[in-house]
């Protein structure tokens, strides 16, 4: 076991230099001369120049990756163009919003998604199913920042039962923190919830078929012990599989997501610095949130060994 | 006798598994036309429809009673909807009608282009990994390191280094998408290479381009098809997040996320400029979407019960 755990975690890092290399060489292989767009269309040559050297891009390719990734490595994600402050601080400040919503996101989806899925299963075939799928396919076509204005709409602005934007810390109080992120949580989630819900529900019909299944009916235990002791822990792995890749979505949805409600994290970071053309920020946040990403898919594959007893390394 | 004659077209047509009841049994007399093809395939002609709709809007979007929908008239600033203008105007006073019909050209490129450029790179790269061993394990180490960066992120740098116009938006997009159709071919090939066909073929001295061609081939078409009205689908909606956030099409160019970036300082007053763009993406998407579900339901028949 613990030889395996040794063995995934430096599988990881071939993954994460490759990331890291990608994310670097961004400004090597984008069409254009990255510099004179990054400068602005009334910058001076000179400035275009100062901007060249400031991202390294009059320097050699492997001397100047080499030089970023050894700073990578002591923590060290570059500095902002435009406010000048290190990319790692201006993370810190953005990062409780976005973490929070993401939480709260998370949490719901998969108390939401998972009961639909084993629900859709198990009615197999009735109105039931066909409601969790039509849901399903609504969720994967109408795009986050719909949901989130119709959502604010009817119960911020029309119902008036929730706040319409914006964000109070946790440090507050817990009920004024959950209360500015039921909505863009429900909106956020809502691909998220159609995903998992296929998932689960293939899952479930997967193993509802089994033999075991059957015995288990046979000898006369109720539906519910079937469903969740029996069917939904052989169904996990594809479950926990999903919530993992899944994350994907909630990363880049978080984005517009904030947008929307006025959050001030990470997401309203990127758009900023998308909007100043402040580079060095835009880079430290996908890199960052991609070596989370790897993180995360990294200890869900360590957790089938949990799930799964049969599973051995 | 019978039965043995009903069981033989299925066989040839490639289904190894045992033939169900339902097969032996006399079959029920198919209907015929495009009536008989709507019954079989409900959400697919419903979405079909709908995308129809959609390109001819887009086709036609000068003749279908817009105006300029890049004319500024700043004396109807964001007028609600009415006679003049049957979505209301922005706050620059232009047509949202027009903008929005207009905005569906950017959407409908933005997502064919996407899918088949991510498709033909997604199926060379899948091939070449899948059949050559060397490739394959620095071609995969790549791609897995590509997939770990989320995909809006990664077009989201990609244009933050680029200038704004819709070819860069389709190229951010397409980088994003490869890797997992990548995946995807490389799997069936995987696959489809140990079966006894490809083996015999290489026995008797097929050339390895021919066997690539004759049997690999067509048997990645069919899901590489449904991943590709996939791509389409998720390309039109990160276009539309990426000019809703300013990384997208310019502002200028009328996109159904431009216009409701737009709307997004005035929605809480003036909700109709948001709402017309984001009813016609989400109903183009769910067309999209709808034929894909379709198009795997006919296409890969087993799978179709349970996803």
């Amino acid at each position: 076991m613990f030889a395996y755990v040794l063995r995934r975690l430096l599988a990881t890092i071939p993954v994460i230099v490759i990331v890291a290399l990608f994310v670097f060489s961004l400004l090597y292989i984008a069409p254009g001369d990255p510099a004179a767009v990054i400068a602005g269309d009334q910058a001076s040559p000179e400035d275009v120049e100062k901007i060249r050297k400031s991202l390294g891009l009059d320097r050699p390719f492997v001397a100047r990756f080499y030089e970023w990734g050894s700073r990578i490595l002591v923590g060290d994600l570059g500095t902002s163009m435009f406010t000048g402050l290190p990319v790692t601080q201006l993370i810190a400040q953005r990062l409780e919003p976005t973490l929070s919503l993401m939480i709260v996101t998370l949490l719901l989806a998969i108390s939401v998604a998972v009961p639909m899925g084993v629900l859709a299963a198990w009615k197999n075939g009735t109105w039931i199913d066909r409601l969790v799928m039509g849901f399903a396919v609504i969720g994967f076509s109408v795009p986050v920042f719909v949901v989130g204005y119709v959502l604010a709409y009817t119960f911020a602005l029309e119902l008036d039962w929730l706040p319409v934007q914006g964000y109070t810390s946790i440090k507050q109080g817990f009920w004024p923190w959950l209360e500015n992120l039921i909505l863009p949580a429900i909106a956020l989630g809502f691909v998220y919830i159609a995903l998992i819900a296929r998932i689960t529900r293939a899952a479930m019909l997967e193993v509802l078929s089994q033999d075991y299944i059957r015995m288990a009916r046979a000898k006369g235990l109720g539906q519910r012990s079937i469903l969740f002791l029996h069917a939904l822990k052989n169904a996990a792995i594809p479950i926990v599989t999903v919530i993992g890749i899944g994350i994907a979505l909630l990363i880049g949805g978080a984005v517009v997501t904030e947008s929307v409600f006025a959050i001030p994290g990470l997401g309203r970071l990127t758009v900023d610095a998308i909007l100043r053309r402040d580079y060095p920020v835009i880079q430290g946040i996908v890199l960052m949130f991609s070596f989370v990403y790897v993180l995360v898919n990294l200890l869900i594959d360590l957790l089938y060994t949990l799930l799964d007893p049969r599973i051995r390394y | 006798m019978t039965a043995a004659a009903t069981l033989k077209p299925a066989a040839a047509g490639g289904l190894a598994i045992a033939a169900p009841l339902d097969d032996i049994l006399p079959p029920v007399k198919p209907r015929k036309g495009l009536w008989g093809l709507v019954r079989k395939y409900p959400t697919m002609a419903i979405g079909l429809f709908l995308l129809a709709l959609m390109v001819i809007s887009a086709v036609f979007a000068p003749w279908l009673w817009t105006l300029d929908p890049t004319a500024i008239a700043t004396a109807k600033r964001t007028r609600p909807p009415g006679a003049d203008n049957w979505f209301g105007t922005d706050m620059l006073g232009r047509d949202i009608y027009s903008r929005v019909i207009y905005g569906t050209r950017v959407s409908l490129i933005v997502g064919f282009s996407v899918a088949v450029l991510a498709s033909l790179a997604g199926l060379f790269i899948g091939l070449c990994s899948g059949f050559i061993r060397s490739v394959d394990a620095v071609v995969m180490r790549v791609m897995d390191g590509l997939m770990s960066i989320p995909p809006i992120l990664l077009a989201i740098a990609l244009m933050a280094l680029t200038r704004g116009s819709v070819g860069n938006v389709i190229m951010a997009i397409t980088i994003a998408e490869i890797p997992r159709v990548a995946r995807l071919v490389r799997g069936v090939v995987l696959s489809v290479r140990e079966q006894p066909y490809v083996d015999a073929a290489i026995t008797t001295g097929t050339s390895t381009p021919m066997i690539i061609l004759r049997h690999i081939l067509p048997n990645t078409l069919a899901p590489l098809t449904v991943q590709a009205t996939y791509i389409c689908a998720s390309a039109m909606i990160t276009e539309a997040i990426l000019s809703f956030i300013g990384a997208g099409t310019p502002p200028i160019i009328p996109s159904w996320g431009n216009i409701m970036a737009d709307g997004r300082a005035l929605w809480q007053v003036k909700p109709f400029v948001v709402f017309f763009p984001a009813i016609f993406l989400s109903v183009t998407v769910l067309a999209v979407n709808l034929v894909g579900d379709g198009l795997r339901d006919a296409l890969d028949p087993r799978s179709a019960k349970n996803v």
